[in-house]
């Protein structure tokens, strides 16, 4: 049985909360590790609509949330800008929502300290020419659109450069005990198929939705529920802004702008598997008839994917004994559990709940929480400190890419040419982790998340990937075709259309051109 | 968006939803294929477009594209990939600015009224080789780009000492800028041809449509064009009269272009769109009711035909050939390429010029092969460029049908 | 405008059905959104690959598979036509160099080296059939981002069948930017790039029997280029077909559009016909739709060869509500409910992979009761229900056979 180097912290959870963590721990000086069972943010952080919220949504429900997203929207910008694009947001009364809505948000934003500005509606509508010509008023507020990849792995790099250990496609089988204390795990190597344990001094629990599942490995029992959201991304950016419902929250009232595509989202609906979550048809009509009430026009735009994510829901009204609560009262959206008070077992934290915004925060909370079982005094530093590759506190602009690409396109060719991704581009992500999946490149680089769907580029990927050795005969076969099923998944459920129209395509490249079921084993 | 505010649904933006990156654009642009300055229809246009926000156009090839609307042609799937390309243009010319000879060029009617007065010298200096070459350091005109010769006595001065029928159903004749200033036998010869068979001519006093400005990205001027035109078109006792064109490239520019890329949705210019002929279009339709006059005599001559981009962007088929077929003695041949490289004042530009050489040199070979003792085509730029690229001469084919009614 | 039939649509069928049409006489006018889906597809003669295990006689299999699948456009049209809708093809393409048959599928590399299986081939490819113990080469130039040699040769030499396949790349000396599909086609055009490309393959023919290039050999003069390198190397070279744009289907597309031209066709690309007028069972004409312009094409009779749900033949909108838009005709294998449209896995026949128009014997759309519901109006290729030809690799031969059949019906009818 392998054992991997002994650690202070072990991380299961590899999505923006465990990222952060891992960061914030290193730079604090503890040994740290993180696992993963798939690729990092694969779970909630990977499946949202990569909303930087300026906390408008609390405005009315929850002012203290809203402040701690205002606060920490400020913060992001500061150290995270190369992952952010600068939207602005807008919070839009239509028809359909509540007039009077609007004067309670301002006030709201005004006792969370939440930067807003009232604007002319026919301001908004010069911004934003698809939005819906009878709303009443419009309110201007900081929302952003992040990219939860970059975020993460710009939290990994960083974590990694103080020494921290991370590794995906590392599953939790089981929590060592000894004595009433987490004393270790045993992982498996889902990539390589091997079991190898690891000890660990203090273990934290930042599995998303699957927390409660991880606990009770651990024996100890979380009332954590998971909330299935399920999101729909259109192939252009009808809005560049992010456009909200000036509204109570609800389903689809909101609109958010991420790189090529607008992703309209979501729902809120507790189930029991967060593995179990494929949307359906219903829930994307919705989430298309939602889109309408915003942009007239919408359920006729052409839509390119619909997935779902399950967030970590604390159930209302029943903070786990043990939370931390902050002196300054301020109402917090995640909770840390210490299970040592809760179940008796020594060196546990489980830290839930919240949103990505905040997920500095949560980093920092739970750290905090680490630090303090494993007698262990440093303080947070993350909130000064920029990621890497946001040193120079430049956000990302989508332009630049065409740019760029005018600019190199004669001596480094597109691969995917909808997402721009060039050859060198791949070669460097492929180099970078060696053994990754197409999928996993897919994620890093935006490979076929345009409106083909990978219908050219994963042949061309697959070919150069077997070109410059990553993959030998066989892998590639299996990769391509694993990565084609991967797309169909999201593409399911919005075959209708220009969609419809792609995918009809697209299995004529796959499967008369390229013949892909045909492959020698 | 674009200060252009061109995002609605349904609009050429939107369309770009219906592409599939199926590259048979790609496969059929003919500036693509000789020059790697033009990344390709898709590549510029509808992939393009999703990287567009508003702010400031992130690229600049797009000012390659040529405009000549064979990517949208093929498109299968209906993507307006050419009307991006161009409104793509108009955004990069409000971001950057436009040169002063994008401006000059883009108004063929004040260049021909300053040419007027002088035509001798203005010829004698279009000639010169020597003027010609401080022209392209100057301006950045080709010193090669053929120039049409100017005239004192323009279309309009002609029209004024010309008896017309005054009987008959009433059509109105639109003429544009290039007949005016540079062909005007082209306008006389196309009024004998109509009054020959029954109709009563109006010609109003008419400007610009506008193209050249559309063209260039210069979209505020070209709006002010074409409602101008509009306006001359439809106006003193002319509404809902059948407008027929002879220049294949204004025609398109009222039936389509001026409401689909320019944005203008004004009920007077959608009225004369759904009125705008093309002049062989219009003539096969009467003769398809068997109302078109076929006393024509013998025109020994063999002839070639090339269809303009323009002309076929208008989806009417290739009525200049379905009427000419009827000419006794005629020889035509048609020629199957896709475009002349010229594509209005792209191929004078002195940056283009040689991709325009390039994109028509299949045409020209094919002309010579054919020999024919003229050229055919409804393009005005086109003709230009053939006769400086062949040597041989060039006409539009209603002079064929004058000369087969016995015009001389 | 006035003609005698009215062709609906570029693509494969609809182009030789219009041929075949103006080749007997007939005033034909061909309508069509953009340039068809000639320019996607290999351009090989694909009559059955899988029915769904490897077919290798087409001919001996047709049978058991029309009874298998009796609302096949095979099974509608007739076998006995098959073999005169090819040699028809074969005629009308012989410049391409048509070769095969029936009787037995050639095994053709993909782009990915696996083996697709296909009746006939033009001449640039019938040198890439492989058989057990060839010795091919695969090559392509370096940076051509839409061939990898290496992984075609692994895989033709992993294949059941045991080819003995070698690979080599070539350094090239041309542009970066040249090695763009429509550009490359042009330089291979060059002498002086077929000499270099020749030179830089020759070390490698050793014991090679036959070179496998990438479909880049020119769009014009294809042959040419060609028998130049065939001679250069002392070889014969084939073409393996790859990402569209596909160079052999447009010179298909090339050929039939030249075909229908010299018979005296006409072909309007982008127009989309969208409304039609009719009187009883018989179609009068039809509008193509443009803003602000409404251009009536007036027939005799009409073919539908709209391509199905890939092409815009088949709309389906955000309800799964499925519509011919032309003439609204009734369309069967559309499911119900928009979640009995999918299975969970791609690779798998898709509940509505089969929708299209019905029709009878002579192509003609008919109602639920099987009557015919227009006199003059016929539907062909992929806008037909009952195939999965992507799957079977039968889609050249589907739209070859409905469409020369529907030509005849019209012949018949005496227009």
């Amino acid at each position: 049985m392998t054992e991997l180097p002994e650690t202070q912290l072990l991380v299961i959870g590899g999505g923006s909360t465990g990222a952060g963590v891992a960061w914030d721990a290193a730079r604090r000086g503890l040994h740290v590790t993180l696992v993963d069972r798939g690729d990092l943010a694969t779970g909630t952080t990977g499946r949202f609509h990569g909303l930087l919220h300026s906390g408008g949504r609390y405005a009315v429900k929850d002012p203290g949330s809203a402040r701690e997203c205002a606060g920490e929207n400020v913060i992001l910008r500061r150290i995270a800008a190369g992952c952010i694009e600068d939207t602005g947001g807008l919070f839009v009364t239509t028809p359909a929502d509540d007039p009077g809505y609007a004067d309670r948000f301002l006030a709201g934003a005004a006792v969370a300290g939440m930067p807003v500005e009232e604007i002319p509606v026919a301001e908004a509508l010069r911004r934003e020419p698809l939005l819906n010509p009878r709303i009443s008023r419009a309110i201007a507020v900081q929302d952003g659109s992040i990219d939860c990849w970059k975020t993460v792995w710009a939290c990994v790099r960083g974590a990694r450069a103080y020494g921290a250990q991370i590794l995906p496609y590392h599953e939790v089988l089981s929590i060592r005990l000894e004595q009433g204390a987490v004393v270790g795990a045993s992982l498996r190597d889902n990539v390589a198929g091997a079991v190898v344990e690891i000890r660990a001094q203090c273990i934290l629990n930042a599995a998303g939705p699957w927390t409660g599942r991880i606990a009770k490995m651990a024996g100890c029992a979380l009332g954590v529920i998971p909330g299935k959201g399920v999101m729909v991304a259109m192939n252009h950016r009808l809005v560049n802004t992010v456009i909200n419902r000036c509204n109570m929250p609800g389903d689809g009232d909101i609109i958010v702008p991420a790189h090529t595509v607008c992703v309209i989202g979501t729902t809120d609906v507790p189930v029991d598997d967060p593995d179990q979550i494929a949307p359906t048809a219903a829930e994307v009509a919705k989430m298309m008839a939602a889109g309408e009430v915003l942009v007239p026009g919408f359920s006729r735009a052409r839509a390119l994917r619909a997935w779902a994510g399950a967030r970590p829901l604390i159930p209302k009204g029943a903070a786990p004994a043990g939370e931390v609560r902050d002196t300054r009262e301020v109402t917090r959206s995640h909770s840390v559990v210490k299970h040592a008070g809760v179940d008796g077992v020594e060196h546990f934290i489980t830290i839930t709940g919240g949103k990505f915004t905040t997920f500095r925060l949560m980093a920092e909370d739970a750290v905090d929480a680490v630090c303090a079982d494993l007698k262990v005094s440093a303080r947070c530093s993350t909130a000064e400190a920029p990621l890497p590759d946001s040193e120079d506190q430049r956000f990302f602009s989508l332009g630049s890419h065409q740019k760029e690409m005018e600019e190199h396109v004669g001596d480094d060719p597109l691969i995917c040419e909808c997402e721009l991704v060039t050859r060198g581009a791949l070669r460097s992500a492929a180099s970078g982790r060696p053994g990754q999946q197409l999928d996993d490149l897919r994620r890093s680089l935006r490979l076929g998340m345009g409106p083909c769907q990978g219908g050219f580029c994963s042949f061309r990927a697959a070919g150069l990937l077997h070109h410059e050795g990553y993959y030998d005969r066989s892998q590639t076969n299996d990769a391509l075709a694993a990565f084609v099923e991967e797309r169909w998944r999201g593409q399911r459920m919005v075959l209708w259309g220009q969609q419809l129209r792609q995918y009809r395509l697209d299995s004529w490249i796959f499967q008369g051109i390229l013949d892909l079921e045909h492959l020698p084993a | 968006m674009s200060e252009l505010g061109l995002a609605a649904p349904g609009s050429v933006r939107a369309s770009l939803d219906q592409c599939v990156k199926c590259t048979i654009c790609e496969s059929a642009c003919p500036v693509m294929e000789v020059t790697d300055l033009f990344l390709g229809p898709k590549t510029l246009g509808p992939q393009a477009e999703r990287f567009r926000t508003g702010d400031r156009s992130p690229d600049h090839s797009v000012d390659y594209c040529s405009s000549c609307g064979i990517c949208t042609r093929v498109c299968p799937q209906g993507v307006r990939i050419a009307e991006i390309n161009s409104q793509a243009r108009a955004q990069l010319k409000v971001d950057q600015g436009s040169r002063f000879r994008d401006q000059l060029l883009a108004r063929p009617d004040v260049m021909g009224r300053m040419a007027r007065p002088v035509a001798p010298v203005f010829n004698w200096a279009m000639g010169s080789p020597v003027l010609r070459a401080a022209g392209q350091r100057v301006l950045g005109i080709h010193r090669s780009a053929p120039v049409p010769q100017a005239t004192s006595r323009t279309f309009e001065y002609r029209l004024r000492r010309r008896p017309r029928r005054a009987a008959g159903q009433r059509i109105v004749f639109f003429y544009g800028c290039s007949t005016n200033y540079f062909e005007p036998r082209l306008g006389e010869m196309t009024i004998a041809v109509l009054e020959h068979n029954g109709f009563q001519v109006e010609v109003p006093r008419q400007g610009c449509c506008g193209l050249p400005l559309q063209s260039n990205g210069l979209y505020p001027a070209a709006r002010e064009y074409v409602r101008r035109l509009t306006a001359q078109l439809s106006e003193g006792g002319l509404a809902g009269l059948d407008v027929v064109a002879t220049s294949t490239s204004c025609g398109l520019m009222l039936k389509r272009e001026a409401i689909e890329i320019l944005g203008v949705e004004d009920r007077p210019v959608r009225e004369l769109a759904a009125r705008t002929y093309d002049l062989f279009e219009f003539l096969r339709d009467r003769h398809e009711r068997g109302e078109l006059r076929t006393d024509f005599v013998g025109v020994p001559l063999t002839v070639a035909y090339h269809a303009a981009c323009q002309q076929q962007n208008q989806q009417i088929g290739k009525p200049a050939l379905d009427i000419l077929s009827l000419v006794p003695g005629l020889k035509v041949v048609e020629l199957d390429r896709s475009c002349c490289g010229t594509a209005g004042t792209y191929g004078t530009k002195a940056e283009k010029y040689d991709i325009a050489m390039r994109v028509g040199a299949p045409l020209f070979a094919d002309i010579q092969e054919a020999r024919p003792d003229l050229v055919l085509c409804e393009g005005e730029t086109c003709r230009w460029q053939i006769s400086h690229a062949t040597g041989l001469p060039t006409a539009h084919p209603v002079e064929i049908l004058y000369k087969a009614y016995g015009g001389r | 405008m006035k003609t005698e039939v009215l062709m609906i649509g570029a693509g494969t069928s609809g182009l030789c059905a219009a041929v075949r049409l103006a080749e007997a006489g007939v005033k034909v006018i061909v309508i069509a959104t953009g340039a068809g889906s000639l320019g996607l597809a290999p351009a090989t003669l694909d009559i059955l690959g899988y029915a769904p295990e490897l077919v290798l006689d087409p001919m001996g299999a047709l049978p058991a598979f029309v009874s298998e699948h009796p609302e096949h456009p095979y099974a509608l049209v007739g076998l006995e036509r098959l073999r005169s809708a090819v040699a028809w093809f074969q005629a009308t393409a012989a410049e391409l160099g048509y070769q095969g048959g029936l009787e037995r599928n050639r095994l053709l590399s993909t782009a990915l080296g696996g083996l697709r299986p296909s009746a006939l081939l033009p001449d640039s490819m019938t040198a890439g059939a492989m058989a057990s113990g060839r010795r091919v080469l695969i090559a392509s130039i370096r940076g051509f981002r839409d061939f990898y040699p290496q992984l075609v040769a692994e895989n033709l030499a992993s294949s059941e069948m045991g080819v003995d396949a070698s690979w080599v790349e070539l350094d090239w000396s041309g542009d970066a930017t040249d090695l763009v599909p429509t550009r490359l086609w042009r330089q291979l055009r060059e002498p002086a790039v077929r000499h270099q490309l020749a030179s830089m393959l020759r070390p490698s023919m050793d014991g090679v029997e036959a070179v496998g290039l990438p479909a880049i050999l020119g769009r014009t003069e294809s042959q040419a280029v060609r028998h130049d390198l065939e001679e250069q190397l002392g070889r014969p070279v084939f073409e393996i077909p790859t990402l569209p744009p596909s160079l052999p289907g447009l010179r298909l597309f090339d050929l039939l559009r030249g075909a229908l031209r010299r018979a005296g066709g006409r072909l309007i690309l982008g127009s989309t016909a969208a409304e039609f007028r009719a009187d009883g069972r018989r179609v009068l004409a039809v509008r193509a739709s443009e803003e602000n312009r409404h251009d009536e094409y007036e027939a005799g009779a009409f073919v539908l060869a709209t391509g199905g749900m890939g092409a815009g033949g088949i709309e389906v909108d955000a309800s799964r509500q499925a519509r011919e838009p032309v003439f609204d005709l009734p369309l069967s294998g559309v499911p119900g409910e928009a979640e009995d449209w999918v299975d969970t896995e791609y690779f798998r026949e898709q509940p509505f992979d089969r929708a299209g128009v019905r029709v009878d014997g002579s192509m003609r759309p008919v109602d639920a009761a099987g009557e015919a519901i227009f006199d003059n109006l016929f539907v062909v290729g992929a806008e037909l229900a009952g195939a999965e030809p992507w799957r079977e690799k039968s889609g050249e031969g589907i739209s070859l056979v409905t469409a020369l059949r529907a030509a005849e019906a019209i012949l018949e009818e005496g227009r």
